[in-house]
């Protein structure tokens, strides 16, 4: 750890920007457990809590944002403090929009329950809970300063884009198959996509963490696995 | 995305290279070369084995706490300590490839090639015109027109010439301390050196002076090699290519300002520029 700087209020500062940054990830991560439960459970009011407790996110993410630009303008960081300040601000900013796909899976988890129970909705918590531990998994490796650990969910996000690709067929199966899906499987497919793109949130937290640690970019390549951008439906596989 | 954002303020670094400070960033050649130098005050060994370049047309600052070295580095750079006996400095400071520590060297040919700032303003008891003619008639002998053109020009140069070419006649001492040093700074740069040394140059001055100062300093740096001693981190990083943080009589690390400001290589440079040192 560094040693604490001479002027005590600067230590205390820091400390209430990292703790700002856990107290969101920890939202971050309830948010979703609490969306992948109601998509599971069908509970609209489980959802419709995920969706009023968004605000307090936002709410969260604008003191963030007040305390760093404070910190820039009355502290002038340097060094690693101006990369503890600079991450911090970008990682708020991914928390924020995690938890905004978290909302928006809630709210789509409102409209599905009106309809029948289609069978691929089984799949999407499986997606939401391997999302929740890339989220965890990079909020604990933020809390450590753990470099290793946040490429480690940086390269795990590939498990989470192949889940996606798959669902993504499957979904366009279910829809070929009887088009009365179509409501169903459209609303649920946003919900993979934005479960996916909590994925990418998440490596983005884990390229700023090794920023933060290294004082260098992460250059490599992200190994990724959503290929639904190349998929085209078969005219011939549609049933009539 | 975060890592194009987390590159661009990291490129100064990439661009620092790995063969030595600031090499890959800097395409201008060395003019000074402090090769292992050392310097004593009496039996006080003030430096230790110093050894850095200075490149021309680029700004080197100097940081570390006070009684590191920094100054009395300044002051072996135009052998100023040799007013003070018992101070020795050792090693070879070398100015276009000639050691201007070498004995023998005439000095006022080494100051003239090396103009020095010093922390307070320090303009002679004479009027304006004067102060900066006075070093141009020590080492020249020019016709009166010749040698106001050649004042007007300093003070321009300086910035200074809107707010004194109607009162050349007067004492510098009457003007404002931001107003001084930039007459100090006039006066260096009127025998047309090739290095300016500035110790602590806005030290003293009003936030809106040292803006002048710093706005001097880039202007200057495209026909000098200048090199600046200041306890003024912000100042270090605005100002400076260069930046060699010293602590207790050694260089700690010399490195392209950027990378000493956003990624320091040593522990004790990170410490102190981010106020960690105890």
């Amino acid at each position: 750890m560094a040693a604490e700087h001479i002027l005590k209020s600067y230590d205390e500062e820091l400390a209430k920007l990292n703790n700002m940054i856990v107290e969101m990830g920890g939202l971050a991560e309830s948010q979703l457990v609490s969306a992948i439960d109601a998509v599971a459970k069908r509970d609209s009011d489980l959802a419709a809590h995920v969706v009023e407790g968004d605000t307090q996110v936002d709410d969260l993410e604008r003191e963030l944002d007040n305390l760093a630009i404070r910190l820039l303008a009355l502290r002038q960081p340097m060094a690693r403090d101006l990369r503890e300040i600079f991450a911090a601000l970008k990682i708020g900013a991914d928390l924020e929009r995690i938890c905004d796909y978290a909302a928006n899976v809630a709210k789509r988890s409102i409209a599905l329950a009106q309809t029948p129970p289609i069978q691929p909705v089984h799949a999407l918590p499986r997606m939401g809970t391997l999302a929740l531990a890339l989220v965890k998994d990079v909020i604990d490796a933020y809390v450590g300063r753990d470099a290793d650990k946040a490429l480690d969910v940086w390269r795990r996000d590939e498990e989470l884009d192949e889940m996606y690709s798959s669902l993504f067929r499957e979904f366009l199966t279910y829809m070929m198959e009887d088009p009365r899906n179509i409501g169903a499987c459209t609303h649920l497919l946003f919900m993979a996509k934005n479960i996916e793109r909590i994925g990418d949130h998440a490596t983005n937290i884990a390229e700023n963490l090794y920023y933060l640690v290294h004082g260098t970019p992460l250059t490599e390549i992200r190994p990724k696995g959503d290929k639904s951008s190349l998929e085209v439906v078969a005219p011939d596989r549609v049933t009539r | 995305m975060s890592v194009s954002l987390a590159r661009s303020m990291s490129t100064a670094f990439e661009a620092s290279g790995q063969n030595g400070p600031g090499t890959a960033v800097n395409p201008s050649p060395a003019k000074v070369q402090i090769r292992n130098v050392g310097f004593h005050y009496g039996k006080f060994q003030a430096l230790k084995d110093v050894s850095l370049a200075l490149h021309d047309r680029r700004v080197t600052a100097f940081i570390g706490p006070s009684g590191c070295g920094k100054s009395t580095l300044l002051r072996i750079l135009n052998r100023i300590y040799e007013l003070y006996p018992g101070q020795v400095a050792t090693g070879e400071v070398l100015v276009d490839g000639q050691n201007i520590l070498a004995p023998g060297l005439d000095l006022n040919l080494v100051r003239a090639k090396i103009g020095m700032v010093f922390q307070k303003p320090t303009p002679f008891p004479m009027s304006i015109y004067d102060n900066i003619a006075f070093g141009i008639r020590l080492y020249e002998r020019l016709p009166k027109s010749v040698l106001d053109d050649r004042v007007e020009s300093a003070l321009q140069r300086a910035a200074l010439w809107n707010e004194v070419k109607d009162k050349l006649r007067q004492s510098g001492l009457g003007l404002s301390g931001g107003q001084q040093q930039r007459l100090c700074i006039a006066r260096a740069i009127a025998v047309r050196p090739e290095i300016l040394l500035l110790d602590e140059p806005a030290s003293a001055l009003d936030p809106i002076s040292t803006q002048r100062i710093e706005e001097l300093i880039a202007e200057l740096k495209s026909d000098y090699c200048i090199a600046i001693v200041t306890h003024n981190m912000q100042q270090a990083a605005r100002s400076s290519d260069f930046t060699a943080f010293m602590y207790l009589g050694e260089l700690v690390e010399f490195d392209a300002t950027e990378k000493i400001f956003t990624h320091p290589t040593e522990r004790r440079t990170e410490d102190y520029i981010t106020g960690r040192f105890g």
